[in-house]
């Protein structure tokens, strides 16, 4: 017998920019997993000491909750991003002037996360190399990808996530010096701090909202919550993993003096054969990195093709990348600067991941409300 | 703008360049008009036999063939024979009850010159309008041989032929089912080549045929002469190093690959099948895999896929070892390689990207070569200059060893387009490596996996079942399941009957 059955409508399909389950959750796993998780252990401590986790559990269910309202925003109208979205209730004036502000949003955490990827290259790895230069190496892969659609940003952060399953189990590692007293007691200084250092952990959780762009190509939408979740809590998984580590292993005052514990962390790590591993993983690391740049720079393109409404993909994608360079060529950052780029984009993260939606939800309910007695 | 315009208008000019063609005359009652026709046809050609014969000892006739594309022993015995001898009437003939051979009647010359280049026989009778083309072929072959390219263990030992009848009989031998469906095409504007399309057609996927239809159709050529060049003029994305199609000369092979409902196309006159679509993984697949065991067809396939990433990435990852990061070895190792590298006078990229190249020298001599002298260039090549090149001081004796690791990774992945583009792609990773150090092999790994996880071919998306992830697939890709639970087909090709039967 013949099987000419829904596997041949989804066949058909497969040519068609479209993303699976899967590929969702992945894609806001590896945007929310980004240069956060170097810094947070440090960030953490400074405000909450070695109750730093309790913090990380408590922001981890913040944005899981933000994810289940963007998702139930985005249901209404399932065809639409936000953009589209955006012009839809704010006309198109007002709308173009938001879009415009997600657009800067977008590109100020591409420039964000990339240029602390250089940054971390040029102290770690590569203290010689232009930053142009290196740029221009990962600007190869961004056009690539960036190119060829959601569909291929789907694949890649798939992909990614399972060739860098062994990067996490590894930061196991210093645990054989592990100190269990360094945890205790539980919350010590009362709950002031740890509830003060939620908001520290909000930048790292961001990447949920990377459901306003790509929750139209999700090809099987009913799961769209449950998806979410799950990216959520693989996140929060990763991000306990290390805080956990660097708290067993570092003594609390040790923590604070580095500027990038995890990576500290992985000096530990040595084999017969290896030394300084931390080399080979910070390499490998960058790349896992891109899973966070590479959603940015496409919801910055999907923007301002929005707003422009003309041109090709490929051509705002290029100019895109000449621009990269031509910041790169006149713009080196010092540690500074990158910290305070960090800190800008987690204020505007935390507006456009978490007052955002909780503005745009009150405002459609008011919508409707309105809409809905006009129409009466 | 105009640039492009005046291109296209250009291209439109060469198109409309009027085509010289003969005017097509009808056959005429007249044998002798014939017979100067024919030979104003085939004016230079000594080949072109013309007998005469007279049938029934009353009419004259003209038996015409190419010779050498005839069987001489079918012409005298199932030809001539009976028509001198056991012919009582003219109409006898166009009832086929006197020839012996499969015979069509014809009416227009330009059929009659196709049949005569193709190996037929033609037969002209005065007083009739129209002549008979008689089925003769019988050109020159080689017997069926073991495929040199593709040796396998366990599997059989019959190679595909130059003719396409006969690889169309090698693969139904495999594949008796009245299901295998072979689809005919010509191509070529001066000679017509003949493309056939094989598949299975409850399994394989209607639309990729008619993709396949369609970009065969898609471009003009003089003629095919391998099957190479159609490949190339089917594919997806030109500028991947990487094939997109497996070209084979096993008939077992094929089989394989149609009946997991891909669509195997076979070019007359060449000796190799086409077959796609495929995917990454395909390439490191062989027939062989499945008459193993399974645990060691397991651990076949993971080598393979160690080799491919030992074959890319290892030379530059000595590179960025020892110019970049020699802080990522111990010291004791560093030690001893900086001991071999003492009087090494050139850099290590250098140094990496002399002995590639010099493998690659090695290695394209050897093809080209006879077998005798081939196996003596590569003891030459291998042992006396790896050796004397160390000991001279030229290279170091751990690049010796990573050429020849490599070299050894590259042949390992069975589908030799596959470990070609392999040795290519190295090159640029040690660019990289060169450049970026560490950084620069992590590029390297993400440029080639965004390539990979975009391409697609024909429609079917060539991560799979990596990426798009599907694990099902992963029983008959990344490693081999025991053969019982092979139930399913791979996904891959998308076939419309997914479970085997």
């Amino acid at each position: 017998m013949m099987e000419y059955t829904s596997e041949g409508v989804a066949m058909r399909s497969q040519s068609i920019n479209n993303i699976s389950l899967m590929q969702y959750i992945f894609i806001i796993h590896g945007t929310q997993v980004g240069i956060g998780i170097l810094t947070l252990p440090r960030e953490l401590t400074e405000i909450a000491g070695t109750d730093g986790w309790i913090s990380i559990l408590i922001g981890g269910a913040f944005s899981i909750l933000v994810s289940i309202l963007i998702t139930s925003i985005m249901k209404k109208h399932p065809d639409k991003t936000l953009y589209d979205l955006l012009l839809i209730y704010f006309g198109s004036y007002l709308g173009t002037l938001v879009n415009f502000i997600v657009v800067l949003y977008g590109a100020l955490a591409t420039i964000t996360v990339i240029f602390t990827t250089l940054f971390v290259i040029n102290v770690w790895v590569l203290v010689e190399t232009p930053t142009y230069l290196i740029l221009a190496g990962y600007l190869i892969p961004l056009f690539i990808i960036g190119s060829n659609g959601i569909k291929a940003l789907g694949r890649y952060s798939e992909i990614t996530f399972y060739f860098s399953i062994w990067m996490p189990i590894l930061l196991l590692f210093p645990l054989k010096d592990a100190h269990v007293l360094n945890l205790l007691p539980v919350v010590k200084e009362g709950w002031y701090p740890i509830i003060s250092a939620v908001r520290t952990t909000f930048l790292s959780f961001l990447g949920f909202e990377m459901a306003f762009f790509f929750y139209p190509y999700l090809t099987c939408k009913q799961h769209a919550t449950k998806g979410i979740i799950v990216a959520n809590l693989l996140s929060l998984g990763m991000f306990l993993v290390i805080t956990m580590v660097s708290y067993l292993f570092f003594s609390p005052k040790e923590i604070t003096q580095y500027e990038w514990p995890t990576l500290t962390l992985l000096k530990v790590i040595e084999f017969s054969f290896l030394e300084r591993f931390e080399i080979i993983y910070l390499s490998f690391y960058m790349y896992v990195l891109s899973t966070t740049w590479l959603p940015y720079t496409y919801v910055t393109i999907l923007g301002s093709q929005a707003i422009l409404k003309k041109g090709s993909h490929k051509k705002h994608l290029l100019i895109f990348i000449f621009l990269l360079l031509l910041i790169s060529i006149f713009f080196q950052p010092s540690y500074l600067q990158i910290a305070k780029l960090a800190k800008t984009w987690g204020s505007a993260g935390y507006i456009m991941g978490y007052v955002f939606p909780v503005l745009l939800g009150f405002y459609i309910i008011l919508h409707h409300f309105f809409k809905t007695r006009k129409s009466a | 703008m105009n640039g492009r315009k005046w291109l296209i208008k250009n291209k439109n000019k060469a198109l409309k360049e009027p085509v010289h063609e003969k005017a097509v005359s009808s056959i005429s009652r007249d044998l002798q008009i014939n017979e100067k026709e024919l030979y104003s046809l085939f004016d230079e050609a000594p080949d072109l036999k013309v007998h005469h014969i007279k049938l029934n000892g009353e009419t004259n006739a003209i038996l015409t063939y190419l010779e050498g594309l005839t069987d001489k022993k079918t012409i005298q015995s199932n030809i001539l024979k009976p028509l001198m001898t056991k012919m009582k009437s003219i109409d006898q003939l166009w009832s086929s009850n006197v020839i012996y051979s499969h015979i069509i009647c014809t009416l227009s010359w330009t059929e009659i010159e196709a049949a005569l280049l193709e190996g037929n026989c033609i037969l002209f009778v005065n007083g009739e309008e129209k002549a008979i083309i008689i089925d003769s072929q019988g050109w020159p072959q080689r017997s069926v041989e073991e495929p040199h390219s593709e040796t396998m263990l366990k599997a059989n030992h019959e190679g595909f032929l130059e003719t396409a009848s006969q690889n169309i009989a090698l693969i139904r031998r495999f594949l008796p089912n009245r299901e295998l469906k072979i689809k005919q095409y010509k191509i070529g504007e001066r000679a017509k080549t003949n493309i056939y399309l094989i598949y299975l057609r409850d399994v394989t996927n209607p639309i990729i045929i008619e993709e396949l239809e369609q970009r065969i159709n898609s471009f003009t050529v003089d003629t095919l002469l391998t099957t190479g060049e159609l490949e190339q003029y089917i594919e997806d994305a030109t500028f991947s190093p990487f094939p997109q199609s497996i070209l084979t000369e096993r008939p077992d092979a094929t089989a394989m690959h149609i009946l997991e409902g891909r669509v195997a196309i076979i070019v007359d006159r060449s000796p190799r099948v086409l077959i796609t679509p495929v995917n990454f993984l395909t390439f490191f697949q062989t027939i062989d895999d499945y008459s193993l065991r399974w645990y060691l067809a397991i651990f076949v396939r993971l080598l393979r896929l160690l080799s491919f990433f030992i074959a890319v990435f290892l030379p530059a990852l000595y590179i960025v070892v020892i110019a970049f990061h020699y802080e990522v070895l111990p010291m004791k190792l560093i030690l001893s390689i900086s001991e071999s590298r003492e009087h090494v006078p050139v850099s290590p990229f250098l140094e990496a990207i002399l002995m590639e190249s010099t493998l690659e020298l090695l290695r394209e001599a050897g093809i080209r070569l006879p077998s005798n002298i081939g196996q003596t260039v590569s003891i030459v090549g291998g042992i006396v200059i790896g050796q004397a090149a160390v000991q001279a001081g030229l290279v170091s004796n751990i690049m010796v060893i990573v050429v020849s690791l490599t070299a050894i990774a590259s042949f390992i992945v069975p589908v030799f387009d596959m470990a070609y583009s392999i040795r290519l792609v190295r090159f640029p990773m040690m660019i990289l490596g060169w450049m970026f150090g560490m950084v620069g092999i992590a590029m390297g790994f993400m440029i080639i996996l965004a390539h990979l996880v975009t391409m697609e071919s024909m429609g079917t998306s060539y991560g799979t079942p990596l990426s798009p992830m599907k694990y099902s697939d992963w029983k008959d890709s990344v490693i081999r399941s025991p053969l019982r639970n092979l139930k399913r087909r791979q996904s891959g090709p998308r076939p419309i009957q997914r479970n085997k039967k």
